[in-house]
């Protein structure tokens, strides 16, 4: 005990190790083997121009997946994220190509995100409808919303000034991978040192205890939504600034990449258990697979075969050592 | 010599290096009703499970009229004449009874459509023999968990099965329905069939059974006539010990910290009154569904009176939710640990955290340290076994998840405990220890509540007894006052023709 006092570095590190569990340290073991094996068949697999590339392309499915792995852990499902992104994408696009400074219509369309998710938190936690069936309804809703909205066709013709903040780099890493390490990060220290991460993991893990042990159901669930709307919508900010432009369209079947990724570490769909740390390892696993399947120029039904099957066998190796931590 | 019903010779099981059963052999007689009795862990329902076929014994057998149960699984242990009724009723609640009691075997037309009507008449067939008024045809989810076990026992009937082995059948029946199952019990038995009876409540052990196996450890301790020995030392030859008979002391103060004056709900309570000193035990007593819990659960917050009203040291409270009690000093330690209870996958620590996240967190980061130290404070108060507050919760034992759920309540600075059943589930030892603790609230000038079924518990504890009858306030009894027979005489439901001369009439107003 004097010892930690005397060093807090050494506390701070005991924290870190203690943290980060047996299963991340799996999801982790899991990406190295991946990466072995296109490093062996896919030459310059692991330069530092193809591992940047990876996390770039990782770091939109990683956003979402984050926001997804705080609303499987409270014992919900949210497959309304890629319509929501469409919504947000077709609001703060319109809203640049007004003329709108870029930080307005940024606010504007994270806002409306969270606005969906805080729809969707309060028919799950007020009025009481099952999660899956809620999203579900508003997968189509956001979806025929945007398309609505725009009548099908793209809003064309985002300012550069806008592409700039997300295509840029800081120290050589580009803005995108910046962003979601941050939130990241964030997203950890909610759940590990919140006390909403606490009663998140509680109202996942058995509501009605947690209700008898004094935890705001409602507020909680209704916060993960919101969360995870906010966090469709800054994936959609990072998606337009790289494309230019907004299709009502963007986002389809990104609910499922992100169920993945979370899944892939170590989330389980009945609630209560999560990680931040394993949700960012499987997003970058489903990445670099496809990356360097893609490198392979192996044909993109192989990679669907291949994304099926890592989180088949994901489930099988979770399963095999359940219960043995 | 007549050949047993069943026989275990020499029975062991290990998991790994671990020994659980350690050559366990004993006699059931044909028509005998034999007592399985050990505290939790003892061994019972490992060997309940290789009986039922669950689990394979690592050495020694299992015989029924002396051949051997080779066969593996549930479906040749039903084959061999082994019914085995659990604790939790493993039946599908939407079905009917006559589908519950052909599950798994259903009959059939040609092999392709199933015969309800074959069913239903064979299923009521063997109702009629003990409880007539089940309905075969009624979805099983609607009857009540003392007829759902009726149901089982018939089913066992309609397989011809030479043994029917209960496991704690009784942790939720009233006084009334077990009466009637120790009938249904002594009618099986007169047909011949053997019953193992496996429970914790000696008194049902000493009227039901004739002769009884105690574990301790995964070993026989000993194989007992029930005729020839007493409670005292069936339960020192379970525990290895003389459990010491403490009597009650009171540490109640005159000083009035809760009131509750017409509280009413839309679920069961009706019109009830209390009040609740500093440093006070006050038990209430009833029969199951007599609105007890229902009554706690008001007080907690968990539900929301209809009508009524609560003050805490003279101040009304709302109690709008479990999250306003507990800031007005108010916890619930629940009777049904694993639903209301515990968050099974986070630790004891992160369990104790839960209810106390502004002491913790008070600028929206929980202080770890505090945390650390506070919960290892309240559990060595509790005195959690083994001491590892990091391990998850759903490791412990029903007794060490109990004081874990204390201890969140003590980090929580609770002056206010309720507790629901408070060793339900929990072995001897583990009692006293709970028994213990409460005490120790008291005397630290804690208030207390306890709803208990087992009458010698609310005795034991409690400086004052109410007694709820059909929602309402029956009795209010102290000191002498307090027996078993004028408990019972209150708690049970008089005919207007019987209540109007006897004693036992309600006492309210």
């Amino acid at each position: 005990m004097s010892q930690a006092n005397a060093k807090p570095d050494a506390g701070f590190f005991e924290t870190v190790f203690s943290r980060f569990s047996v299963r991340d340290a799996g999801t982790l073991i899991g990406l190295v083997v991946i990466m072995a094996v296109f490093a062996i068949l896919v030459p310059g697999f692991l330069s530092e121009r193809n591992l940047l590339n990876i996390l770039q392309q990782s770091s939109i499915n990683a956003c979402l997946a984050l926001g997804m792995t705080l609303v499987i852990i409270s014992g919900g499902i949210d497959l309304s994220v890629g319509p929501t992104a469409a919504l947000s994408a077709v609001l703060t696009a319109t809203l640049l190509v007004l003329g709108v400074p870029a930080p307005v219509a940024i606010a504007a369309g994270l806002a409306l995100g969270a606005a969906c998710g805080l729809f969707n938190g309060f028919m799950v936690a007020i009025v009481g409808l099952q999660p899956f069936i809620v999203t579900l309804g508003t997968l189509s809703t956001f979806r025929a919303l945007a398309l609505i909205y725009t009548g099908g066709n793209p809003v064309l013709g985002i300012p550069d000034s806008f592409r700039a903040i997300f295509n840029g780099s800081l120290f050589g890493i580009p803005t995108p991978v910046v962003i979601v390490a941050v939130v990241a990060l964030i997203a950890w220290g909610v759940l590990k040192k919140t006390p909403f991460g606490e009663y998140l993991l509680a109202v996942g893990g058995n509501e009605e205890a947690a209700h008898i042990a004094g935890v705001p159901i409602a507020r909680t669930k209704i916060a993960a939504y919101v969360i995870s709307g906010t966090l469709a919508a800054l994936a959609a900010m990072i998606l337009i600034g790289r494309l230019g432009a907004a299709e009502p369209i963007l986002g389809n079947l990104w609910e499922l990449d992100a169920i993945a990724a979370a899944a892939i570490g170590g989330a389980s769909l009945m609630g209560g258990k999560g990680s931040v740390v394993g949700t960012i390892l499987g997003a970058i696993i489903l990445g670099a697979m496809r990356n360097g399947l893609t490198l392979m120029n192996v044909q993109s039904f192989y990679q669907l075969l291949a994304t099926g099957l890592i989180i088949l066998a994901a489930m099988l190796i979770d399963r095999a050592t359940r219960g043995r931590e | 010599m007549t050949v047993p019903r069943l026989a275990f010779e020499a029975v062991t099981k290990s998991f790994g290096p671990v020994q659980v059963l350690k050559g366990v052999s004993f006699d059931v007689a044909p028509g005998e009703v034999h007592g399985l009795l050990g505290e939790n862990g003892a061994g019972k329902s490992t060997l309940l499970k290789i009986l039922s076929g669950v689990f394979r014994p690592t050495d020694g057998r299992v015989l029924i009229d002396g051949k051997p149960v080779d066969a593996h699984g549930p479906v040749a242990a039903r084959r061999a004449g082994i019914a085995m009724i659990h604790q939790e009723l493993q039946q599908v609640p939407r079905l009917t009874v006559a589908q519950n009691m052909f599950l798994g075997r259903p009959l059939t037309h040609l092999g392709m459509i199933v015969d309800h009507r074959e069913q239903e008449r064979l299923a009521a067939q063997a109702l009629r023999a003990i409880d007539p008024s089940i309905d075969p045809s009624a979805p099983i989810g609607k009857l009540k968990v003392a007829q759902r076990q009726i149901v089982e026992i018939a089913r066992a009937l309609l397989e011809d099965a030479k043994l029917v082995a209960m496991d704690e059948p009784t942790s939720s029946l009233t006084p009334a329905e077990f009466d009637r199952l120790a009938e249904i019990i002594f009618d099986l038995s007169a047909r011949g069939v053997s019953v193992v009876y496996v429970s914790h409540k000696m008194d049902e052990i000493f009227r039901i059974c004739s002769r009884s196996s105690i574990m301790r450890d995964g070993q026989l301790v000993g194989s007992v006539d029930m005729k020839e020995t007493d409670q005292k030392s069936v339960v020192s030859m379970m525990v290895g010990r003389e459990l010491s008979q403490q009597t009650h002391t009171s540490f109640a103060t005159d000083q009035v910290v809760l009131e509750a004056t017409n509280l009413s709900s839309a679920a069961k309570v009706r019109d009830v009154s209390l009040t609740l000193h500093k440093g006070e035990v006050l038990g209430i007593a009833g029969l199951v569904g007599s609105g007890r819990t229902e009554l706690l659960r008001l007080i907690a917050g968990a539900d929301q009176r209809s009508a009524g009203d609560v003050s805490i040291d003279g101040k009304p409270v709302a109690l709008k939710s479990p999250r306003e009690a507990i800031a007005s000093g108010i916890g619930l330690v629940p009777e049904e640990r694993k639903r209301e209870g515990i968050i099974p996958l986070r630790s004891v620590r992160n369990n104790i955290a839960l209810a106390s996240m502004s002491r913790f967190a008070p600028h929206g980061v929980v202080n770890s340290r505090a945390l650390k130290a506070v919960s290892a404070t309240t559990l060595k108060e509790t005195g959690l076994r083994p001491f590892a507050p990091e391990r998850e919760i759903r490791r412990f034992s029903g007794g060490n998840q109990q004081k874990a759920i204390i201890s969140r309540w003590l980090a929580a600075e609770t002056r206010i405990f309720l507790f629901d059943e408070p060793t339900r589930g929990i072995d001897v030892g583990a009692k006293a220890e709970i028994y213990a603790l409460i005490e120790k609230l008291a005397q630290e000038g804690k208030s207390v509540i306890v709803v208990s079924s087992e009458l010698p518990e609310v005795i034991r504890l409690s400086d004052r007894v109410l007694v709820m009858r059909e929602g309402q306030l029956a009795a209010e009894l102290s000191g002498d006052a307090i027996t078993e027979e004028a408990i019972a005489s209150h708690a049970i439901p008089q005919s207007p023709a019987t209540a109007a001369g006897t004693p036992a009439a309600p006492l309210a107003n």
